[in-house]
């Protein structure tokens, strides 16, 4: 189990992630989701001991890895944002120096090389330098050192960027092989990854916690509200504004341009009943209807709901500030109780 | 786990062209001089003096050694492998450790090749034993002093350029370390031109080339290796602790 508690890092005066909690259970895969710049390769890396954290700690199998980075760091399999591989060595040799420095003996490690580049299917690539791989099969080789050794815990940062549309799904179902003997900790900004993959997931942005949730949960936390694609044809104006005129109707998004006068709009409802109103307005005022679908709210809108609020506060000095400024409240408060006194 | 590190340190030298390309400067400059030497023989037997050629070289010496160590931490930054060190089980002492005897090895080696023209002296000539061993052995502590000021160098950037640039200079004070003690301006201060006078190296290795094995010499260059290898310890660790 992975424990994560008030964690915070400050890059100088910029917190780059605060007062982060959170619990990773044994043999789950867990999603951390969240914009570009969020605060997920940083939690990853004081996750794995690569960055030390300004305050907080984080606990794995009972053990802080800031008093035994070492036994802790042996239990972690990390694959960095940018594989970390040396380009002047060829495949086999470059696992087997990461299987050196893991701690792993003699005799295992060729056997843990083999096992790793067969997950991995990088077998016929062993004998060429890594230089003159594609990206697709550097990161291959990243996972793969990843896996070495059968660490519990295994740390992920976008393990599935670079890599073309069958070599994902080849990863994502290795991922999910992986659950078995492994927790997983996956970071990622494509949400369909995230939904694939996994059963629970994080969301954080500005480097705050936004939910901690299943899936479903988030999904349903949407309430039954419905949306509803529409092609009109129509000023763009002139048909938002009679949408909008419609009771029931929570807001209309998202014009997207299909053609001159013709939008897709996206239409969130309360119920299912208000969609006949919203037609009936619309023919009413001699707007065109070309298409209709109806969807329930995904994870994305979660997603876009809960990252696009702006941040609590930015940072040291804001906090600061705020303390100080709470502080002579309450100190002007007593001094005013005194007073009425 | 320390030792695959060192292996596999060693072998980056030998895989690349570098390591070859710095032998061989360091062998062509030690030719040069040994022949310079040669040519300018009185007398009719030759003796294998080290303490002449290394005055002749010390300059190119000194230079050659940087381009050794830049890369060390500067390109482990850049292409981002640092992460995997970092998340290893090793600790920063042992990776810094690991770093610097793979270094020295590698500077060994090459000392170990320009053995050859004082063997070639021993077939002909006269090789003046006592004085060759303190020589090489001075020469090869001196070296570990500048692997580890390389090494912090590199510990200070994310390029191998500047890292080699940063070096050089440090290189160039240690050189001239002797010359800014004598400059007039320190001479009127002589107890800062003591403290000056204690960094030197130049010194203390003429010591060691005479064939004067002098204990606290050698304490001083052991020492003074330490003292980098540790501040380079600290700069990473520093490094950590202030940015990502």
């Amino acid at each position: 189990m992975i424990e994560i508690k008030k964690l915070t890092k400050y890059y100088g005066k910029n917190a780059a992630v605060k007062n982060l909690n959170f619990t990773v259970n044994d043999n789950e895969i867990l999603g951390f989701l969240g914009p570009n710049g969020a605060g997920k390769s940083t939690t990853m890396n004081i996750i794995t001991g690569y960055l030390p954290s300004t305050s907080g700690t984080v606990v794995i199998e009972g053990l802080d890895i800031a008093e035994e980075p070492s036994k802790v760091k042996k239990m972690i399999g990390f694959l960095p944002e940018i594989p970390p591989v040396y380009m002047d060595m060829k495949v086999r040799e470059y696992l087997m120096f990461c299987a050196g420095i893991k701690g792993i003996k003699g005799s295992q490690k060729s056997e843990q090389v083999e096992i790793a580049m067969d997950k991995l299917k990088i077998k016929e690539m062993e004998k060429r330098l890594i230089r003159n791989l594609s990206k697709g099969y550097r990161q291959r080789v990243g996972f793969a050192q990843a896996i070495l050794g059968n660490p519990k815990y295994l740390i992920l940062d976008e393990p599935t960027v670079g890599l073309d549309p069958s070599q994902v799904v080849e990863v994502r179902n290795l991922i999910k092989s992986l659950k078995k003997d492994h927790t997983i900790i996956l970071s990622s900004h494509i949400l369909a990854e995230i939904q694939a993959i996994c059963e629970r997931v994080v969301i954080i942005s500005h480097g705050e916690i936004r939910a901690v949730d299943t899936i479903k949960n988030l999904e349903d936390s949407m309430g039954s509200a419905l949306i509803l694609n529409m092609r009109i044809t129509g000023t763009k104006e002139k048909v938002t504004e009679c949408i909008r005129n419609v009771k029931g109707v929570i807001s209309v998004n998202d014009a997207a341009y299909e053609d001159d006068n013709t939008y897709t709009y996206k239409i969130e409802i309360d119920k299912d009943d208000v969609r006949k109103d919203i037609m009936a307005a619309l023919i009413k005022n001699d707007f065109n209807i070309d298409e209709v679908s109806t969807e329930k709210p995904n994870l994305e809108e979660v997603f876009i709901k809960l990252t696009s609020q702006p941040p609590k506060k930015k940072g040291l000095k804001e906090l600061v500030e705020e303390f100080e400024s709470e502080n002579y409240s309450s100190e002007e408060a007593i001094s005013s109780e005194k007073e009425e006194k | 786990m320390m030792l695959s590190l060192y292996k596999k340190e060693i072998r980056s030298y030998y895989t690349s062209p570098f390591a070859y390309v710095i032998a061989a400067l360091f062998m062509l400059v030690f030719t040069v001089t040994f022949f310079s030497n040669l040519a300018n023989l009185e007398g009719t037997e030759y003796r294998f003096s080290f303490p002449n050629i290394f005055y002749n070289n010390f300059f190119y010496f000194i230079f050659l050694i940087p381009a050794l160590t830049m890369r060390i931490f500067a390109d482990e930054r850049k292409s981002g492998t640092e992460v995997l060190l970092m998340t290893s089980p090793l600790n920063v002492f042992q990776i810094v450790t690991a770093k610097f005897l793979a270094v020295s090895t590698v500077f060994l080696m090459m000392l170990v090749l320009t053995l050859f023209f004082p063997l070639l002296t021993l077939l002909t000539g006269q090789v003046m034993w006592s004085s060759l061993i303190c020589g090489y052995l001075g020469f090869f502590l001196w070296g570990l002093v500048c692997i580890a000021i390389g090494m912090l160098m590199s510990s200070f950037t994310d390029s191998p350029i500047i890292a080699g640039i940063l070096s050089e200079g440090a290189m160039i004070i240690l050189l001239f370390i002797d010359n800014i003690k004598n400059s007039g301006f320190f001479q009127s201060l002589p107890k800062v031109a003591k403290i000056i006078g204690a960094f030197s190296t130049e010194e203390r290795f003429i010591n060691f080339s005479q064939g004067f094995f002098g204990f606290s010499d050698l304490v001083f260059f052991i020492t003074t290796s330490l003292l980098f290898v540790g501040l380079t310890i600290i700069s990473i660790e520093k490094r950590r602790w202030s940015r990502g």
